[in-house]
């Protein structure tokens, strides 16, 4: 299904009867990541999935956004088709980072969140995170002779080795500068309602221990620890991940 | 040998879906006859034209590379010599390649291309094109026109209303009245001049009906807003040739209706709802080649199809698309289009016509046409300037 949202054509999926299930996809994902979920659950719940703006069928924002704007917007999706407050909120990587944003800004007010791999944790100088950074930054003085096509090659392959995902959505880049820098612990620990936070041990991209720093600062929250499944632990582990999810929403 | 120009990309949501159509089903069966030098002319999204050997490779488009080669070749440029002639200059020294064209084979889909734009530019450069002429492309891409052309000539369509983008967004109210008073629930909003399933709704409701309209209008100055078949069967027919048209196979999609009116299950794999059993995967999915219906309603089909083709002026190709209500046994012409995705060769194959035969036989159909037009009178002589 298709409608304009603040003059933006979005694509998303409203399927299911009984409570409302939003669910939030990650960067550089569509609400296709989110499938599995999205069909189970719609069984017991009226579940809502969408493309989030610049993803997917949805046109990109015309200007730069971060998780406030993308907040908003969900926010205006749901008044545009007319539902009312979700039971519950699922959010993946980035997806989460908006949930989170969303609640502490009261545009959400949910009964229930839960967070896969959620991250929005900024301050962790991780070694991955601390290698892009400076293979950013001397990549840049090590390649200003290099005619602009070349470096954007380079440039790509750089950040890629580093793990960004700043070349995933090239049209998103300022887009995805601003979120990343935006710290949502802070809004962590003005939820306090039940929070299912689900990490896999394995994950690379965003580490369990963002996961167990969600635990210390959400007060009433349950860590679900999956051994295996990266940080696509719901597309990898979907039976383990079904199966703490639905207990929870029970 | 003939020189074939075969122009693709454009300014347009079908962009994409272009490349694919020019590279894979145009330009490689084109180079298999041996008996063309095919010349690649890429038109970028922005509206620049370019004109290279290596835009024949279709992983400049995959990879994302088609920006940089963009950045570093200059624009073509064409010269109207009574017909048309390409130049451009390449290299420090500005060497200057120039190449006369002798048909054009074009291969862009939806706004700018197949709606006639171009064919306007070729008739003016008094070049051989093939496909549909101007007036043909440009009805047959308006989804209302076409279905105005076709409902004058006597033939089915399902009852229909159209709505310009300024009312839709000035008298929103008006029009849904002008609707729910006019059609019955489901309905089909579409915008009107828009292919590839893009920017079109289903509505079962006013607030449907209304998200539908605001998006078809996001996309589209006129939206057309018609009723759902019942016990539908869609079939889509591709046709060629001139005076003398000749059907391919009735096809079926086996997407499931709402599936099918949707851009990735069209053109991303089949994905949604597409189905492999009992079907064969073509330009838009799997499908039922031959569509299986009863003789009666198979020979409704195709003389709908043949009609609407003649109607309609198509020449050359064309794909004639059908609504069936299989209880009453009424077959609707839906849409038509001018340049069908990857010509759909997949059907034509199928019939009997490999992707060399075809291409040949849309270059020899776009001469004959070409041959007609020249041998009428374009010239009247007069005093008119002598009283000045």
């Amino acid at each position: 299904m298709q409608v304009v949202v603040q003059d933006l054509v979005t694509n998303c999926d409203l399927s299911g009867k009984g409570k409302l299930v939003l669910l939030l996809h990650g960067w550089g994902d569509n609400l296709h990541g989110l499938r599995n979920l999205h069909k189970t659950l719609s069984s017991k719940y009226q579940v809502l999935s969408l493309d989030l703006p610049g993803f997917g069928n949805t046109d990109a924002p015309t200007t730069v956004w971060g998780l406030d704007e993308y907040g908003k917007f969900v926010a205006a999706l749901l008044k545009k088709l007319e539902l009312k407050q979700p039971y519950a909120v699922i959010g993946h990587s980035n997806g989460g980072a908006i949930a989170i944003r969303m609640v502490a800004q009261g545009l959400l007010n949910p009964e229930r969140i839960i967070l896969i791999a959620a991250s929005g944790i900024r301050s962790d100088q991780s070694v991955r995170r601390l290698a892009f950074q400076v293979i950013a930054k001397t990549g840049n003085i090590a390649t200003a002779w290099l005619p602009e096509r070349y470096r954007g090659v380079l440039r790509r392959s750089l950040y890629g080795a580093a793990g960004s995902d700043l070349y995933v959505m090239p049209q998103l880049q300022e887009t995805f500068k601003k979120t990343v820098r935006q710290d949502v612990q802070v809004d962590a620990e003005k939820i306090h309602i039940p929070t299912l936070l689900i990490y896999a041990r394995d994950d690379d991209i965003v580490p369990l221990s963002y996961g167990r720093r969600y635990h210390h600062l959400i007060n009433d929250s349950i860590l679900a620890i999956i051994e295996s499944g990266g940080h696509f632990v719901h597309q990898k582990q979907p039976t383990q991940v079904l199966e703490h999810i639905e207990r929870f929403l029970a | 040998m003939e020189t074939v120009a075969v122009i693709f990309g454009g300014r347009s949501t079908e962009h994409d879906v272009s490349i694919i159509t020019a590279i894979r089903s145009i330009i490689k069966p084109l180079e298999l006859t041996k008996h063309f030098r095919v010349e690649a002319v890429y038109v970028s999204k922005d509206g620049s034209w370019y004109w290279d050997e290596k835009l024949k490779d279709i992983t400049l488009y995959t990879s994302g590379d088609i920006t940089g080669f963009l950045n570093k070749h200059h624009t073509l440029n064409v010269q109207f010599d009574g017909g048309l002639t390409f130049f451009k200059t390449s290299g420090i020294t500005g060497r200057k390649t120039t190449q006369k064209i002798d048909i054009v084979f074009p291969s862009m889909h939806g706004t700018h291309g197949e709606d006639g734009a171009l064919m306007g530019v070729l008739d003016m450069a008094n070049v051989p094109y093939v496909g549909c002429g101007v007036r043909a492309s440009a009805i047959a891409m308006d989804k209302v026109l076409a279905k105005q052309v076709v409902q004058a000539n006597g033939l089915p369509v399902v009852p229909f209303v159209y709505f310009t983008k300024d009312q839709v967004d000035t008298e929103p109210l008006k029009c849904l009245k002008i609707i729910t008073e006019k059609l019955h629930y489901p309905l089909f909003i579409k915008p009107a001049h828009l292919g590839s399933s893009i920017g079109i709704s289903h509505a079962s409701n006013d607030k449907e009906l209304q998200n539908g309209l605001e998006v078809a209008v996001h996309y589209d100055d006129k939206v057309i807003v018609e009723e759902a078949v019942h016990n539908l069967i869609e079939v889509t027919l591709p046709i060629m040739g001139n005076n003398e048209p000749k059907p391919a196979l009735l096809e079926q999609p086996l997407t499931s209706s709402e599936d099918f009116f949707d851009f990735d299950t069209k053109y991303i794999g089949g994905k949604k709802g597409g189905s492999k059993k009992g079907g064969v995967k073509g330009a838009q999915g799997y499908s039922q080649i031959p569509a299986k219906l009863p003789k009666q309603l198979e020979k409704q089909a195709f003389d709908l199809g043949l009609a609407v083709y003649r109607a309609l002026e198509c020449s050359g190709i064309a794909r004639i698309d059908m609504l069936i209500d299989e209880k009453t046994g009424v077959v609707y012409f839906n849409e038509a289009n001018p340049l069908p995705g990857s010509l759909y060769a997949h059907n034509w194959n199928r019939a009997g016509v490999s992707n060399v035969e075809l291409v040949s036989e849309l270059i020899r159909y776009g001469k004959e046409r070409f041959a007609i037009e020249q041998q009428l009178n374009t010239t009247f002589k007069t005093s008119f300037l002598q009283q000045f």
